[in-house]
């Protein structure tokens, strides 16, 4: 029953991470599903457009893996894995940010 | 134009349910808005053609802290479609499953939630690094009530024991007998508690609440009683449509309830406090009394020490049920063979107050439709007239000392979406 505001925070988190260089067009988002977090990938696919509208996330691919693994540390989480974004003008290069 | 990948890795976070706005226009509150963000869970919806069996299972589902409240209102409006009676020591059995939860419920919101609050701390675990003997308090009090939780339901969460007309195992007075010494350490720690939360520093609040709870002739009610307030209000349970009324607002996922007409009012310890007060157990009232406590409490930042008082009457309450136990014959009063069509209604006071449900049942005991009503919702138009008053007389703080007083002003109703201890994300608007 929390998969709204996870996935709301999700996207503060991917709107923040696409503007932070430069303002950017989301094409791709990566989410993962720990084994404990008692979230499935249904769940989440129903409640995403609603979530995204509006952002620039709201166009972007989304690719979800569910974990099996009971004893990852990150097993009761969801974690946003990455986003890949479509800049104009830039070269490319994939650029690491550990919050 | 380019495409480049960034690694985030970020762990998501739930930030709780809820966020307030808060409107100030030149020096004046404008507008607040309790905004609970968790979806619709549609309970009312699963129930629907259900048996009616299955309800006090189903509903107790709706919540962690106080499932006894969801399925004592369930057994109740079940009860009285089929005409059942259940008195005696499954009544009794019913009342001290519910200081169970109460003892519980209280424990985890005084000591968990509210406390650290007064101290300045930011969360139980970091008042445990300083002060552990405080939170110790809270964690036996929390196990005494989950003791009777699990000895009576089953488990201590959504419990399991609880039927229509009874339960499907009750104890024996043995088994009663051998919490009998958790109780009594617990009811001594709830009457330290009360003297503890007494002396905590409290803010200035003088709220002018409608207060609205059961009130039954010979107890300080749980299970059963009339609807009443200090503005002269008193309806049997069934009437609870024509003085009440919920609907939904735009900015927030639960309905708001208000009185016929409009107006907020407040329910839980406070207005249970205030209205059947001469009824709590002597202890309750005696510690009560040594502390100061006057007969009506209208700072609701003082609601801790009343919740406290309820404690030391949970566990009073439950000691006396205990003493006079006597294992009935059968768990349960066996429903009619055949189960007629109609519609029941009731109410039970849950930790946060009174829990209205009502039910249609088809010939044969199907649901047919299904009305709850949580304390929460109830609650909810009230706490933002108090978090209005709280933000005007403190309108010169800037916007995180006022967030951290909002927050208090709204954990003070122990709303059920306080287990987000730090659930709130202020939004001041100030022109």
């Amino acid at each position: 029953m929390h998969e709204e505001a996870l996935l709301k925070d999700i996207r503060r988190k991917l709107v923040e991470e696409s503007t932070r260089a430069s303002p950017a067009q989301v094409a791709r988002v990566r989410l993962w599903i720990g084994a404990l977090s008692h979230l499935s990938e249904d769940q989440l696919r129903l409640q995403w457009p609603t979530v995204v509208d509006g952002t620039p996330a709201q166009s972007a691919r989304l690719d979800v893996t569910t974990s099996r693994d009971t004893t990852d540390p990150r097993a009761q989480g969801l974690v946003l894995m990455s986003i890949d974004v479509v800049e104009p003008g830039r070269s490319s290069g994939r650029v690491a940010l550990r919050p | 134009m380019t495409e480049r990948t960034i690694a985030v890795d970020y762990l998501a976070r739930v930030e709780g349910e809820g966020s307030l706005r808060v409107r100030v226009s030149e020096g004046r509150v404008d507008d607040v808005q309790l905004q609970i963000f968790e979806p619709p869970r549609f309970f009312e919806a699963f129930l629907r053609g259900r048996m009616y069996t299955e309800a006090p299972d189903i509903t107790a589902r709706i919540c962690g802290i106080c499932p006894v409240a969801y399925q004592m209102s369930s057994v109740h409006a079940m009860e009285q479609i089929l005409g059942l009676r259940v008195g005696g020591q499954l009544r009794a059995l019913r009342r001290l499953l519910y200081c169970g939860e109460w003892i519980e419920s209280h424990a985890l919101h005084v000591y968990l939630l509210h406390v650290p609050d007064f101290l300045g701390y930011p969360d139980a675990v970091q008042l445990a690094k300083d002060d552990p003997a405080t939170v110790r308090r809270g964690l036996a009090l929390k196990k005494a009530g989950n003791a009777l939780m699990s000895l009576l339901g089953g488990r201590e969460i959504h419990p399991i024991n609880v039927r229509v007309g009874g339960f499907y195992r009750v104890p024996g007075r043995e088994e009663l007998e051998q919490i009998r010494p958790t109780l009594e350490s617990a009811l001594d720690i709830a009457e330290e508690t009360v003297h503890f939360a007494a002396g905590l520093p409290f803010p200035e609040a003088d709220e002018d609440y409608e207060f609205v709870a059961l009130q039954h002739p010979d107890e300080y009610a749980m299970n059963e009683g009339e609807i009443v307030s200090n503005r002269g209000l008193r309806i049997p349970v069934a009437r609870y449509d024509e003085e009440f009324e919920k609907a939904p607002v735009g900015y927030t996922h639960a309905l708001q309830s208000v009185r016929k007409g409009g107006t907020p009012y407040l329910l839980g310890a406070m207005a249970r406090y205030s209205l059947n007060g001469r009824q709590l157990t002597p202890r309750a009232r005696e510690v009560a009394a040594a502390v100061g406590l006057e007969p009506v409490i209208r700072n609701p930042f003082r609601s801790i020490v009343v919740r406290a008082v309820e404690m030391v009457f949970a566990c009073e309450e439950a000691l006396r049920i205990i003493d006079q136990y006597e294992a009935p014959t059968e768990p349960y009063v066996a429903a009619p063979a055949e189960i007629p069509a109609g519609i029941g209604a009731a109410a039970t006071e849950a930790p946060r107050g009174l829990l209205f449900h009502r039910y249609r049942l088809a010939p044969g005991g199907q649901i047919e439709s299904a009305e709850i009503v949580a304390p929460t919702a109830q609650n909810q138009k009230r706490i933002e007239e108090d978090v209005r008053h709280v933000v005007e007389r403190s309108l010169a703080l800037d916007d995180t000392a006022l967030t951290g007083l909002c927050e208090r002003a709204i954990r003070n109703h122990d709303p059920c979406i306080s287990c987000a201890t730090h659930f709130l994300r202020l939004e001041m608007e100030r022109t």
